[in-house]
């Protein structure tokens, strides 16, 4: 088995005539963080969405833990969509519990136990018999997780997943995917703000659908020249020098 | 079968918890079928209708709480997350007909005794053949709605389609005015649309005292609908087709 999480290779996706993801090539290793990071319509949602395969690829080919994207291979692949995504009607603990029944969690006692543990994980102890309806949107975010990490699966895709989060919880969410992380689980995770990325152990920056740079954020700082650089110097670094090299 | 039931009993947990949605879906069809029954001049027109208003109303019902319910998937996100699951379409068109037919039959059997033993429809055949003649009514209703769902943007776009597809249904498949009397484009049309089927089917069924073994020719149109509609419903959830 390839020590690689991820393998992308020459991948590319169009929406009519719209270039979305242009030619777009990574490799991720496995147990790390892994940080898409770009501006609104930089491509970094379509990249996900054809990983965990909602799209098909217009050319390329995308590699997840060795397979192709399938719902044989949808088992090791957990997913939280940039929306929260789940059933308002439903409690808290019924859409975690829905969400383990799908992905194969069959037996009764060991089901309720990890619904549980996700439960307390996410803080929702007193919200468990809530309907998601009556929740606030960070509560929501946090249900959208639980439902994403109920089968521990060893690759997770996070679109934006700290959108919309208090500062707090922010910080609650990145211990726990660093916790993910030391597990030995990798996660790719879509953002565009800089606090997100310096948690993240590589880093991949999008621009109208390319990787301008790719490297660990102390690499890509390092990259700028400066030895005070920050990430957002960083960015801005890559999108110019990206420029210069357009109009030469 | 096992993620067939967990959808299906999402689906039923689901609509149970909209207590106003499931006290509409058994109460509209009484205020309906009352109506009927008050205006109507005459016990034989009584007879002809409702019948013909069991089978409407699960076509009716079957298609616009399975459109509707579809459509929340998609603008709510979780047709994403269940097609990024290890479920199939499969799964996923039968575990939400399974947990709709199971309101269809409660409306079913709920419209059915009202009609016999409150409205005094004459009743010349046996209850478990029309259950069964009204799930396959019911089939294909989901799938029309699951179907038509990947075509409409919102609910009132959804709504739009009832006007467009239901309603032309009601006049021309001879719920209320009989096929042979209307002019012959109609009578050919009529032909190819399933509710004149079902409207045929639950009649046969209701007051001619024939079994399912008798109505072949109904049963067989409307299975072959439900296959294809269930076909088009599977298609119109391809993994790698979100949008």
């Amino acid at each position: 088995m390839s020590d690689a999480a991820i393998i992308v290779n020459n991948l590319t996706f169009n929406y009519g005539y719209l270039k979305v993801i242009d030619d777009i090539s990574l490799e991720t290793p496995r147990g790390i963080s892994f940080g898409l990071l770009g501006s609104n319509g930089a491509g970094k949602t379509t990249l996900i969405r054809l990983m965990v395969g909602l799209l098909k690829p217009a050319g390329g080919s995308i590699l997840c833990l060795g397979k192709p994207p399938s719902p044989a291979n949808a088992r090791n692949i957990g997913y939280m969509p940039q929306l929260p995504s789940l059933y308002t009607e439903l409690t808290v603990e019924q859409n975690i519990d829905f969400f383990a029944r799908i992905y194969g969690l069959r037996d009764r006692q060991a089901r309720s136990a990890r619904v549980n543990d996700v439960i307390k994980l996410i803080d929702l102890v007193p919200k468990r018999k809530t309907q998601v309806i009556k929740l606030s949107g960070g509560m929501k975010q946090r249900v959208s997780l639980g439902c994403a990490i109920v089968h521990q699966p060893p690759l997770l895709f996070l679109d934006e997943p700290t959108v919309g989060l208090d500062p707090e919880l922010r910080v609650r969410f990145w211990e726990h995917f660093e916790s993910l992380t030391r597990a030995g689980n990798t996660l790719v995770i879509s953002s565009h703000t800089m606090d997100d990325a310096a948690h993240c152990q590589q880093l991949a920056f999008m621009r109208e659908g390319k990787i301008i740079a790719l490297g660990s954020p102390a690499e890509l700082r390092a990259a700028t020249g400066k030895p005070d650089a920050s990430l957002e110097d960083a960015f801005l670094y890559f999108i110019r020098r990206g420029e210069v090299q357009a109009n030469v | 079968m096992y993620n067939i039931f967990t959808i299906a009993r999402r689906t039923i947990i689901q609509l149970a918890r909209d207590r106003r949605t499931l006290a509409l879906i058994i109460i509209v069809p009484l205020v309906i079928a009352s109506l009927v029954g008050v205006s109507l001049p005459s016990k034989q027109m009584l007879n002809t209708l409702l019948p013909a208003l069991l089978a409407t109303l699960i076509l009716f019902f079957g298609f616009l709480l399975s459109g509707i319910a579809f459509l929340r998937e998609r603008a709510q996100g979780t047709r994403e997350r269940l097609l990024a699951s290890p479920v199939s379409r499969l799964d996923i068109v039968v575990g939400y007909l399974l947990g709709f037919l199971l309101f269809a039959m409660v409306q079913t059997l709920i419209l059915f005794f009202y009609a016999v033993y409150v409205l005094k429809v004459d009743f010349n055949g046996v209850l478990w053949q029309i259950i069964v003649f009204q799930l396959l009514i019911g089939i294909l209703a989901v799938c029309l709605g699951i179907f038509i769902s990947a075509f409409a943007k919102n609910e009132f776009q959804m709504v739009q389609f009832i006007p467009l597809l239901i309603v032309p249904q009601i006049f021309v498949c001879g719920v209320i005015f009989s096929v042979d009397q209307m002019p012959d484009y109609l009578q050919w049309l009529a032909k190819f649309l399933p509710l004149t089927y079902a409207v045929d089917g639950i009649r046969a069924l209701m007051l001619n005292g024939k079994g399912l073994m008798d109505i072949g020719k109904e049963i067989g149109v409307l299975a072959a609908y439900a296959i294809g509609l269930m076909i088009l419903a599977g298609i119109s959830l391809r993994r790698g087709n979100a949008t």
